[in-house]
This record gives structure tokens, sequence and C-alpha cells, in this order.
């Protein structure tokens, strides 16, 4: 052996030199976890003057914060080679300091020499990422018992709104009155079942077939007196669209669905309104179809009323174009968005 | 349609909601005694045994909400109808007595009025309480 060669348990000078100046902080122990090398790192973060620190047992260190067995036991571990410690995490207690929240990563060096054991021990101060996941974690939850705070108050409120247009409905003598009333009603109705579809899901989305399904099961409920003799068929495919997007829809089929079964099916005649939506690509349609006595024309042509503006005022905000044609018999009505419409697709977000 | 022999006992704590539940059920000839928490709920139903529903939001104030109300109610009356109607979409009728109906707020009072008539036509034949 070259006379040259360091006894073999210096350290080379560049290791620690290494160590020392690693931003991480950082420790390089021997077998008996006594300290070979501190970073400078380290001592700054911990408060441990960097010129007591070579050569003193671990454990020693500080005012004996160091000294926790659970890190005792971690290091015994690693150092037997039995595990490899990655993300093991501590709390650090020290008098007149705030508990901190250590992650340690441990390992045993492998410079080729078996006989004499050392251990690097990376130490990162995650207390503050803690507390930022916490607080998060509580905001989240505030958030959720917020927003179910304000579900409960939309709801009641719509349902004293609807609660006192049917009352009213009830005390007015004009029946063209009674009538107006009840379908402001159904209007409060239909945004109330959007409501409620949001509110159970998760991504701010609204599917359209139960949304839909729901809606008209609920027009029929109150509008059909005659389940055999009327009946709304709801026809949906997968689509799902923004809250917005789908108040519009709701609020057009509605509108378009009242219509039908005022003047659609005079004189007890039977029938049925087909409500159908498709989404192909970036293009989508809303129909809505009856097979009753079709629209007047001439004299008994129906005045366009206030169900009339809110369809045209929603197809226009909706980006689609409406078509009403004569469906031989009754009539079908049609709103369509296609990409010549507009350049980004179902642009219902646009609402 | 009036039904004169039905009575129900309305159990909301926000006073114009319960207004309106009161309103629709004395319009159609019910009996519809009032309550704002389930305490007061329990002191009707001991002394009015004519009740035969209970229609109670889920969201009442105090130490028992409305489903823990029903729970008790089915206990100590087995034959009681519930309604339960509540702001929060996602109660589960799972959650509620054997058939008990649960309606989500703001529930249709047509849909309401049929399923309640339904409930109480049930019994009414052979057990009326009158």
């Amino acid at each position: 052996m070259n006379s040259n060669t360091p006894p073999p348990d210096i350290e080379a000078a560049s290791t620690l030199a290494v160590i020392g100046s690693s931003n991480e902080p950082l420790l390089f122990l021997a077998a008996d976890f006594t300290i070979i090398a501190a970073s400078a790192s380290f001592c700054g973060a911990f408060q441990i003057d960097p010129a007591s620190v070579c050569g003193r047992p671990l454990a020693d260190l500080g005012a004996g914060e160091w000294a926790a067995p659970q890190l005792d036991s971690l290091l015994k571990a690693t150092a037997s080679g039995a595990v490899q410690i990655e993300a093991y995490e501590i709390k650090l207690v020290r008098k007149d300091h705030a508990t901190r929240n250590l992650l340690l990563h441990a390992r045993k060096l492998e410079d080729g020499d078996g006989d004499r054991v050392r251990l690097l021990l990376a130490i990162t101060d995650i207390t503050l990422i803690r507390a930022e996941a916490r607080q998060k974690d509580d905001l989240i939850r505030e958030k959720a018992v917020l927003l179910q705070e304000v579900q409960h108050r939309v709801a009641n409120s719509l349902q004293i709104i609807a609660s006192i247009l049917l009352q009213s409905a009830r005390s007015v003598q004009s029946g063209e009155a009674r009538g107006h009333l009840r379908d402001a009603h159904h209007r409060v109705m239909s945004i109330a079942a959007v409501q409620r579809h949001l509110a159970m899901s998760t991504l701010g989305d609204v599917a359209l077939r139960p949304y839909f399904t729901q809606l008209c099961e609920s027009l029929a409920a109150s509008m059909i007196e005659d389940p055999e003799r009327l009946t709304i068929a709801v026809s949906v495919d997968d689509s799902a669209v923004t809250a917005n997007a789908s108040v519009g829809l709701g609020l057009i089929t509605t509108e378009l669905v009242i219509n039908a079964l005022k003047h659609a099916f005079p004189d007890q005649r039977k029938g049925t309104i087909a409500v159908d939506y498709r989404t192909t690509g970036k293009a989508w349609a809303l129909r809505v179809r009856d097979n009753g006595v079709g629209m007047p024309t001439g004299e008994n042509k129906v005045k366009p009323g206030l169900g009339t503006g809110i369809v045209e005022a929603l197809a226009r905000q909706l980006h689609g174009r409406i078509h009403l044609a004569d469906a031989q018999p009754g009539t079908e009505f049609k709103l369509v968005h296609d990409q010549m419409d507009d350049g980004d697709g179902l642009a219902l977000a646009a609402l | 349609m009036l039904h004169n022999n039905y009575t129900v006992l309305v159990v909301e704590d926000i006073p114009l909601v319960r207004m309106g539940a009161v309103d629709l059920l004395v319009c159609a000839g019910f009996q519809a005694p009032e309550a704002d928490s389930a305490d007061e709920a329990i002191r009707i139903l001991e002394s009015r045994p004519d009740i035969q529903l209970v229609f109670t939001d889920a969201g009442l104030p105090g130490a028992m909400d409305g489903v823990t109300l029903s729970h008790y109610i089915r206990s100590r009356w087995p034959a009681m109808k519930l309604i339960v109607a509540s702001g929060q979409a996602n109660v589960q009728e799972s959650r509620l007595p054997a058939g008990a109906r649960f309606f989500a707020k703001p529930y249709d009072v047509d849909t309401v009025m049929q399923t309640m008539t339904g409930m109480l036509s049930e019994t009414n034949s052979g057990h009326n309480r009158h």
C-alpha cells in the first residue's frame, strides 16, 4: 500500500466539500451516528453552530432534539442495509421553536468500502408545504359546505317563488291570467331542474338525457290531465353541456312543450310530443315535434307571445338557428347549430 | 276534488315555504296543522291522532333534522305516512324509513299532491284513524 493513501477512517476532502456545500440540508454520518460532515444549509436551517458539528454524536446536536427514537431506529435500519428510507416524515420538536415537519431520505453510502458503514441523511423542511396542504383541505371543505348552503337556499327560494305563483294562479278570476301564472310556474320549475342536476354533477356540466327526461316528466305531471291521450317522448344522446347552455335548452324545450300542449291538440285530440337532442362533432340539434293539428294560418294565426320572445332570445344566445316546418301532421321545431354557425364548436359556454 | 277527511302535518322552518305547502293542502280540502321544528311536530302528533301523513323538510333546525324525525315517527307511530323534502338533491330515499317518499326542492306541487293522495287512499280503506 502506498504511504500517500489516507488512513481508512479519513474521508476525502472533496467528499466533505461536496457535502458542506449541498443546497439541501445534508448530514454525513458514521456507523455510530457521529457526524462526519454537515452542510452549511443544515446548520443554517436548524440553528446549529457549524464549528461544533464535526465529530459529535447526532443525538448531542443542539439541545438534543435530534435524539428522537424514531430517527434513531430509522438510521439503524438504514445502516444494517435492510431498508433504504425514502421520504420518511418526522416532527422536529425544539424548545423556543415551532415544531417542524421534516421529510427524511437516508441511504447507506455505496463507495465500494463494504467494511466501513457511513450514512447520508437528507432533510427537507416541509412544514410550509404541510401547512399549505392543510389550509387547502380546509378551504375545500369550507367551499363544499358553502356550496351546499347556497344550493339549499336557492332551492328554498325557488320553492317560495313557485308556491307564490301557484297560489296566485289559484286566486285570480281571469282564465288568461291563471294560464300566464301557471306558465311562469313551469318556467321556474324548469330552471330549478337544471339547478338540481347541476348540484349532482361534479364537473359543472349537465348531462342532457336525465335533465330533459326529468323536465318533461315534470311538465307532463302538471300539464297533462289524461296521460292516455297525450304523451311526451324524450330521446337524447349522451351529450353534456355547461350549466348556462342547459338552462337555455331547458327553457326553450319548456316553452315549446307548453305551446304544443296548449295549441296542437284541441278537442281531446290524442297525440305525442317528441323531444330530441343530438350532437354530431361540433354540431348539435334540438328538435321538438308534435303530431297535432299544425300551425294555424291566416285569420287564426297565433300572435307571438312571451314564449316566442324567450325562444328567439335563447336561440340567439346558443348560436342556433330556428327552423319551423309543417311535420304533416303537426309541427316540427328545430334549433340547429352547425360548424358554419361559428368557429368554436359547441360554443354553449359563450352564453 | 276535496278530501275533507285527510289531515297532513307540515313540518318546515322557513315560513314562506311552509305557507305555500299549507295553502296547497288547505285548497285541496285537507286539514293542515303546521310545525317549524321536530319538537313541535312531535308535540302536535301526540295531541292530534287524526294526522295520517307528515310532510317534512329534511333540514330542520335544532337537535333533530327531518330525516331523523321521519325515523322517530316511524318507530313511534308505525302507520304514519311520510314525505320528506329537501333543498339538497342528494338525499337518498334509502336513508328514509321504508315507504317514505322523497322530493327535491323546489318540488312540483302537483306531483306532491298526486303522491300524497295516492299514499293516503292506500290507508283510507282499512286504516282510518277517525
